[in-house]
């Protein structure tokens, strides 16, 4: 087994170093048997990548119930990589160190299987320099016999088409049911001998699986898709999604890590469900994920019973798209509550809906002090939060501050998005009109009942079309209309107890392009990184001119990606991939949208999205 | 007052003598807090917890340890909530602590009035690097001052080892052992003696960058 060395003066050199040792809590060593041995069953090492520094990969669930998941065969070592810090991305290549993994500081390329988690779009070019770094090929054309197989998972794979020339493999679904059949399919085709392209046909015929080099893709004249067809048969035309349908009986990571050092999220995580029920027009993750599957409450207390005692941790956090829609959420923070109490371990509650119910467990669960409260209208008009399907009314919201500031809240954060779809400068000014109606609320106040300041946060991000949801197929709004709606609120917030955030547009623009992308844009996402591009999930290592240099050099349009209004006919680039939420929903939800017209969350009614293929979940439950 | 300190519950505090070598040398001091807090948890450990709005666990380490040192035995005082038989407490922490980090002795103490961490008054270092000693030889022996620069927030000023300064001896060629100040009122941090003997002993700056130090030894003051 190769390994590598870090010099103690390198790591000394370099902040953090404890992200790059290794040795924590819960992680896991093997053997690596010798080849001899391995002629029943071959001995598979899987390298798990994630393409964002150690606190941000560690924080990350998909990451930790895989790692567990394929850990718990004994034929197989999955390990774990992360993207260094960038002063020791550069320190490695002065030194030619290789990208490696944590456990045995093996160089990546000498893994059978590299998979990435793919949690937003910004990645991409951190991806193609792990590759680099690794000294893996980044293109899928450039790799022998030699090399490993590189793949994907993650909800960014649902449209992977600019990275499709990067990847051998991509998983459309939920990868603790299709990771095991691909490395099973692995094994076979290694005992076989047979040629590198044989397991990626084999691999193709796994459900789920989406071998992109495997599809053709042809252009019209004016760039949109002409076709994507198989290009070998047994190859199936469209891929559907695989899921866990029972999340009490999926396999779930109780021995899990703990970091020696501080994470992102550095807390038990409870996943209370996935999907989401509410059907929010602009959000992807509630198409994508359904249909809604919860996990049992008593699963749940027992779950995080042995977390507890196999971490050590002083904090649970549970986890959802939408922690209030969780059926058995009261029983549950009851029942969590007793049992943690006399260990002095807390409660975390994140994404709750404001209501008295909410705020009662909210109460309950800040066991020392109040933690802030957050909302996400996300738009500013009742108006426009019909059209994105955001079920808050504004009565509701400033009754729920009202109960917040009896409870003796004095703050918190509203979210909200800009550049909405049909959205007008009147809805830009309901965001400050309705913080001002949260203000006077407070003042109204006796004065004995507000011993605090009011603080107010408004933070506005800018929308995003995603595939997959109803506004798949809008154009995102001018830059210059989107500049004039930011400086238009930034001008109307004037009280001093409110604080504007926002994030900057330029990084919105370019993950428009890349989410809605197609195939030519990898030639793009190699010059940028050519040109020094990684990390640029974060603002400080993001540059515009980058990417509008390199569209230009390979005749790409940035207009025809974001500004563009896609027809219903259109082959989208992501159509041969099956969410199971039907096209014609998603067309009749952009309809109403338009029309500003409500659709019901799944507990309440039943729209026929197509979610219910997989024979389970909410579609299946008495409403 | 008095009446407070009667409503008290009584507590037990544990001195626990830890090394840590291999990956647990890169972490830094609030990361040791955290990973000794959460292995005392594992371990079913009935600690005894802080009064006030954040009740955080009692424990005391004796001296704070630098991000890429070693030691050999460190101290930490545990205060428990309950008595705990010291080979089970022993046993039970070691099977829950990480890679590298080892408790090698518990013992139930008396409490004093004052905290482990102002007992400290010297440490004992192990320096490791190639040809060590001549640089040493070179450069400690006699009597004169031994002055170098050291930086901190941003501010530099001299500084003369000498004073701090307590014992050496070289162990072999590579290894050099220097019994030092430490604690809250005067510290010798090791790192210094390592600039010290690059800038006027010789000592190879590589060698000094890849040094291994080890804090061998942690003498306290008795009250």
């Amino acid at each position: 087994m190769n390994t590598v060395d870090l010099p103690r003066h390198l790591l000394r050199q370099v902040s953090k170093p404890a992200r790059y040792v290794g040795g924590e809590w819960n992680s896991v060593y093997k053997n690596v048997p010798e080849a001899s041995d391995e002629a029943v069953r071959p001995f598979v090492r899987f390298a798990f990548c994630f393409p964002d520094i150690y606190e941000i990969g560690m924080s990350n669930l998909a990451l930790r119930i895989l790692y567990d998941r394929l850990n718990k065969r004994d034929d197989t070592w999955c390990e774990r990589v992360f993207y260094p810090g960038t002063d020791m991305v550069d320190r490695m290549r002065e030194l030619d160190i290789p990208l490696f993994a944590l456990e045995s500081k093996s160089p990546i390329n000498d893994f059978d299987l590299i998979g990435f988690t793919l949690q937003y779009e910004m990645c991409y070019t951190t991806v193609l320099d792990m590759l680099a770094l690794g000294g893996v090929p980044q293109f899928t054309s450039e790799r022998g016999e030699s090399d490993p197989f590189v793949i994907a998972g993650g909800p960014v794979v649902y449209n992977i088409e600019p990275m499709s020339d990067f990847f051998d493999i991509v998983l459309i679904g939920e990868g603790e049911e299709l990771l095991p059949d691909l490395v099973d399919c692995y094994q076979e085709w290694k005992l076989s001998g047979a040629p590198r392209e044989q397991f990626l046909l084999s691999a193709a015929a796994i459900e789920g699986v989406y071998v992109p080099s495997l599809y053709n893709v042809t252009y019209n004249q004016d760039g949109t898709i002409a076709a994507v067809i198989p290009a070998k048969a047994g190859v199936p035309a469209k891929v559907r999604k695989r899921i866990e349908l029972d999340l009490d009986q999926t396999s779930f990571p109780t021995d899990s890590i703990v970091p020696n050092m501080e994470i992102v999220h550095d807390r038990i995580f409870l996943e209370l469900f996935r999907g989401c029920t509410r059907g929010c027009r602009f959000c992807q993750a509630g198409m994508i994920y359904r249909p809604v599957r919860e996990r049992s409450a008593d699963k749940l207390l027992e779950q995080a019973k042995e977390m507890e005692a196999s971490t050590g941790y002083d904090e649970i956090g549970m986890l959802s798209l939408s922690t209030s829609d969780y059926s058995q959420l009261g029983c549950l923070t009851d029942s969590l509550l007793e049992e943690m109490t006399p260990n002095h371990t807390s409660l975390s509650l994140p994404s709750l809906r404001l209501d008295s119910f909410n705020l009662g467990l909210m109460e309950k669960a800040s066991r020392t002090r109040k933690g802030g409260l957050t909302f996400a209208p996300e738009a500013g008009s009742q108006r426009l939060r019909d059209v994105i399907n955001k079920n808050i009314k504004e009565e509701d919201l400033l009754s729920a501050m009202k109960l917040a500031f009896a409870g003796g809240w004095s703050g918190a954060k509203l979210y909200f998005m800009l550049g909405l779809p049909t959205e007008t400068i009147e809805d830009v000014e309901g965001i400050a009109l309705l913080t001002e109606k949260i203000e006077e609320i407070y003042r109204s106040l006796p004065r004995e009942q507000r011993p605090r300041k009011l603080e107010l946060t408004v933070s506005t991000a800018f929308f995003i079309p995603k595939p997959f949801t109803p506004f798949q197929w809008v154009p995102q709004m001018s830059q210059e209309k989107l500049r004039e709606h930011q400086r238009h609120l930034r001008n109307l917030i004037k009280s001093r107890s409110v604080k504007y955030q926002w994030h900057e547009f330029s990084t919105s623009w370019i993950e428009a392009v890349l989410a809605r992308g197609d195939r030519r844009l990898g030639k793009v996402l190699h010059r940028v990184w050519q040109q020094g591009g990684r990390l640029e999930a974060w603002d400080e290592h993001f540059v515009l001119d980058r990417w509008l240099t390199a569209l230009e050099e390979n005749d790409l349009s940035l207009d025809f990606y974001t500004a563009r209004e896609r027809s219903y006919e259109e082959i989208l680039p992501w159509d041969h991939i099956d969410c199971c939420v039907d096209k014609e929903f998603l067309w009749q939800e952009y309809q109403r949208a338009l029309t500003g017209e409500l659709t019901p969350a799944c507990h309440e009614a039943c729209m026929a999205c197509g979610a219910n293929c997989f024979g389970g979940g909410i579609c299946y439950e008495q409403r | 007052m008095n009446n407070d300190n009667e409503n008290r519950a009584e507590v037990f505090v544990y001195r626990l003598i830890f090394s840590r070598q291999g990956p647990a040398i890169w972490l830094g001091h609030l990361d040791m807090m955290r990973t000794f807090e959460r292995a005392l948890r594992r371990a079913a450990i009935p600690l005894s917890w802080s009064q006030g709005y954040n009740p955080r666990p009692q424990m005391v380490f004796a001296l704070p340890i630098s991000v890429g040192l070693a030691a050999e035995a460190d101290l930490i005082d545990v205060s428990c909530a309950e008595k705990v038989d010291e080979s089970d407490f022993l046993k039970r922490i070691n099977d829950k602590l990480p890679e590298g980090l080892a408790v090698s002795s518990c013992n139930l103490i008396n409490p004093g009035r004052s905290s482990l961490m102002s007992l400290v008054s010297e440490a004992v270092y192990r320096l490791e690097a190639n040809d060590i000693c001549v640089a040493a030889k070179h450069v400690l022996e006699g009597n004169q001052p031994l002055i170098t620069e050291k930086t901190r927030k941003g501010k530099t000023s001299e500084l003369d080892i000498r004073a701090l300064l307590l014992d050496w001896k070289c162990i072999d060629a590579n290894s050099l052992d220097i019994r030092v100040k430490a604690g809250s009122s005067s510290n010798l941090r090791p790192d210094l003696m390592l600039k010290l003997l690059t800038e006027q002993g010789g000592l190879g700056n590589l060698a000094a960058a890849d040094a291994m130090i080890t804090r061998m030894e942690l003498i306290i003051s008795e009250e």
